[in-house]
């Protein structure tokens, strides 16, 4: 009982000792060794280490990529004077805890707060010089470059790289916004009237073509009836001719007559006739005078 | 001070102790005869360390101790219970990263393995195969899906505003990164797909983000996510970008629709254009064909008819020849024959008269149809046209009486 009783002791001081005289760095961390508030180690690599007990403490600092998200937009002037909202983050890291740990006593927020600094004033000279058109389209990644350039400049200062900045969202403000809603619905109208009134002139078109293809076709059809129409009678008036040239005399007698025959022929027709004429002559008695 | 060190250092200098006296021939001897070996421990134990050991403290306890607790077994089996601890599954899909000391030793595949025990080995599994998706511009709940204004309206490179809602689909290429390069490395992804879209989005027109090139926002926009992403190593691989929705913003979405109506309309007026040049057009061909076959007959029925008179005419001429004057005065006599029967006549004779003759011939037109009628259907005309005549005549008797008749003589 007692040798177990003993090992166990031990064993259980041993352990405390161990873990009072050792400490173990994260490969995600940073490590400070202060004795008695003197920084003597600055670990930067992974790993376990001795210590003094009591009199060494050791503290922590986050060796990765760290985001500093800006919650509440900012407000930014641009060229031409109009306000934009702008929502930002950070994407930082420490490279140097000794100096981090001295400039902002190893506090994140505090570090936050001056990298915010550093990075609004840069946008805020930035904007400056841009109109929001630029700020929103075309030089986006210019000024991020510009940003990350100048902030990291600075931070450096304090043991802190900035990898990142980027612009997550550039808005308007809402009674900008408004006036936005407002021409693009004009906009809008103006494209549907002319939608509309293209869509008549395309009707128009169409119809005025398909009357034109329809003339064209009938008078040509036309012409073309005529012709052969012409030929037709070409033909008869050559067929004619060349029977009625036998005796022109008879034909003249012949044809009167048909033409008689064919214009007087009904009861519309009033004839006054004198019976003198050769017609009645035996009407008048049986000898021809 | 001086004690805890004392003691540290009796702790450290008794495993090389204890490993000397039980080397590997005892080990074997464990695990051949664990119960033989027990009970060797059970009584000889104390001796042997006594034997072996060379410091005195536990010299005493151990011979004095008569309860013969089994320390060495107890040990074994606490020490395997703690290697025990270091086994762990990974499972398919996963990754298991092991830290010695929390300095990255290596990754395990999917599968059992085992690790040195804590404190001296940790292990995290991720899950580097799955498909994480994160929502922007909306959130699915439940249900259903609420809006995130604040994420979803956009500016656009023509200063439009614009609602997007587009979904990130992605899962780790290397989990290490994952774990070491970046704090809270799930959000890095929200962060940088909403920068890259907006910058994608504003360099773009709105009709270009809403309508056609919608895709190829897509694509833009995750290679921008990728891009910033490796910047940071997070480790991620973006798998794809979908866009859910992009539409005007609702304060101009009727207006909107109107105009989508109006191309609509367009469409609708080009087809009744169609429609109608569809409708005359073939009509007019028929028209046109109708036209023509008509030509055609026309031409060759005066041809025919031409043929057929000058045929006539020539027979006739030929008989005339033989006789022509019996033949003329047969024609003439045909003829007004003919002609007389069916006309209205009058027949005046003025030389016994110089009285003026007053003919009503309009009246007498304006009641011709009538008898012309009458004349046509029966024998009974004669009668009627001999009214006929006699109106005329009784009108007419006052001024020239007895100096005209009529007369009406009846084809058959």
């Amino acid at each position: 009982m007692k040798i177990l009783a003993r090992s166990l002791v031990l064993f259980i001081v041993g352990v405390i000792l161990l873990s009072l005289s050792t400490y173990t760095v994260d490969q995600r961390e940073y490590a400070l060794v202060f004795r008695l508030g003197e920084v003597i180690h600055v670990k930067k690599d992974p790993g376990i280490f001795f210590k003094l007990p009591m009199i060494d403490n050791v503290r922590f600092f986050e060796k990765r990529i760290l985001t500093y998200d800006s919650t509440i937009p900012d407000r930014f002037i641009t060229s031409e004077k109009k306000n934009v909202l702008v929502d930002s983050y950070i994407k930082w890291r420490i490279i140097d805890p000794m100096k981090y740990y001295v400039s902002v006593a190893g506090d994140e927020r505090k570090a936050e707060r001056r990298l915010s600094q550093f990075v609004n004033d840069g946008l805020r000279a930035e904007f400056g010089k841009r109109t929001i058109q630029e700020v929103v389209s075309g030089q986006r990644s210019e000024i991020i470059g510009i940003l990350q350039q100048r902030a990291d400049r600075d931070s450096r200062q304090i043991g802190i790289e900035i990898l990142d900045v980027r612009l997550r969202r550039v808005d308007l403000p809402k009674e900008v916004s408004e006036s936005v809603y407002q021409r693009m619905e004009a906009e809008r109208k103006s494209v549907a009237n002319e939608l509309r009134s293209k869509g008549f002139a395309e009707s128009e078109k169409i119809r005025a073509e398909a009357e034109r293809d329809r003339d064209i076709i009938i008078t040509n059809a036309y012409k073309e009836a005529q012709i052969i129409k012409g030929a037709g009678d070409a033909i008869a008036s050559r067929t004619y001719a060349k029977a009625y040239s036998k005796n022109k005399e008879f034909y003249d007698f012949y044809r009167s007559l048909e033409a008689y025959k064919a214009s007087l022929n009904g009861k519309d027709d009033i004839l006054v006739l004198d019976p003198s004429s050769d017609f009645f002559k035996y009407l008048r008695g049986p000898n021809k005078k | 001070m001086e004690i805890m060190q004392n003691l540290v250092g009796k702790i450290f200098s008794k495993k090389p102790l204890r490993a000397s006296n039980e080397g590997p021939p005892d080990l074997d001897d464990l695990f051949k005869d664990l119960r033989n070996k027990i009970d060797n421990l059970f009584r000889t134990g104390p001796k042997r360390l006594n034997g072996g050991g060379n410091f005195n403290q536990n010299q005493g306890t151990s011979n004095n101790g008569s309860d013969r607790i089994p320390v060495l077994p107890i040990i074994i089996i606490v020490l395997l219970i703690w290697l025990a601890t270091g086994f762990y599954i990974v499972d398919q899909g996963s990754r298991g990263i092991e830290l010695r000391f929390g300095k990255y030793l290596q990754t395990t595949q999917p599968g059992p393995s085992w690790h040195l025990p804590y404190p001296i080995e940790t292990v995290e599994v991720v899950n580097q195969e799955e498909v994480r998706t994160i929502e922007v511009g909306y959130r699915t709940a439940g249900g259903g899906t609420t809006q995130e204004l604040r994420e979803s309206l956009m500016l656009t490179g023509d200063e439009n505003i614009i609602d997007l809602q587009f979904a990130v689909q992605y899962n780790l290429k290397s989990s290490e990164d994952y774990l070491f390069k970046n704090r809270s490395t799930d959000s890095a992804v929200r962060g940088a797909a909403e920068s890259a879209m907006r910058e994608i989005v504003g360099k773009s027109k709105m009709d270009f983000v809403l309508y056609e090139g919608r895709e190829e926002i897509a694509l833009k926009t995750k290679e921008l996510v990728q891009f910033i992403l490796d910047l940071y190593q997070t480790g991620i691989n973006i798998t794809s970008i979908t866009m859910q929705n992009a539409q005007p913003p609702e304060q101009v979405q009727a207006a909107f629709d109107d105009a989508v109506k109006a191309k609509q309309d367009l469409e609708r007026q080009k087809n009744e254009g169609l429609a109608y040049a569809n409708d005359i057009v073939p009509k007019a061909t028929g028209s046109a064909s109708r036209l023509l076959a008509e030509a055609n007959a026309y031409k060759i029925s005066v041809e025919n008819e031409s043929k057929g008179r000058a045929s006539r005419f020539s027979q006739i001429l030929d008989e005339y020849l033989l006789a022509p004057v019996v033949t003329r005065n047969r024609l003439f006599l045909e003829a007004q024959e003919q002609i007389l029967s069916s006309v209205s006549k009058i027949i005046v004779d003025q030389k016994g008269s110089n009285s003026l003759l007053y003919l009503p011939l309009d009246k007498m037109i304006n009641k011709q149809p009538r008898s012309l009628n009458k004349d046509q259907s029966s024998r009974g005309s004669v009668n009627s046209d001999k009214s006929a005549a006699d109106r005329i005549n009784s009108t007419t008797t006052e001024r020239s009486r007895g100096t005209f008749r009529t007369r009406e003589r009846d084809a058959r």
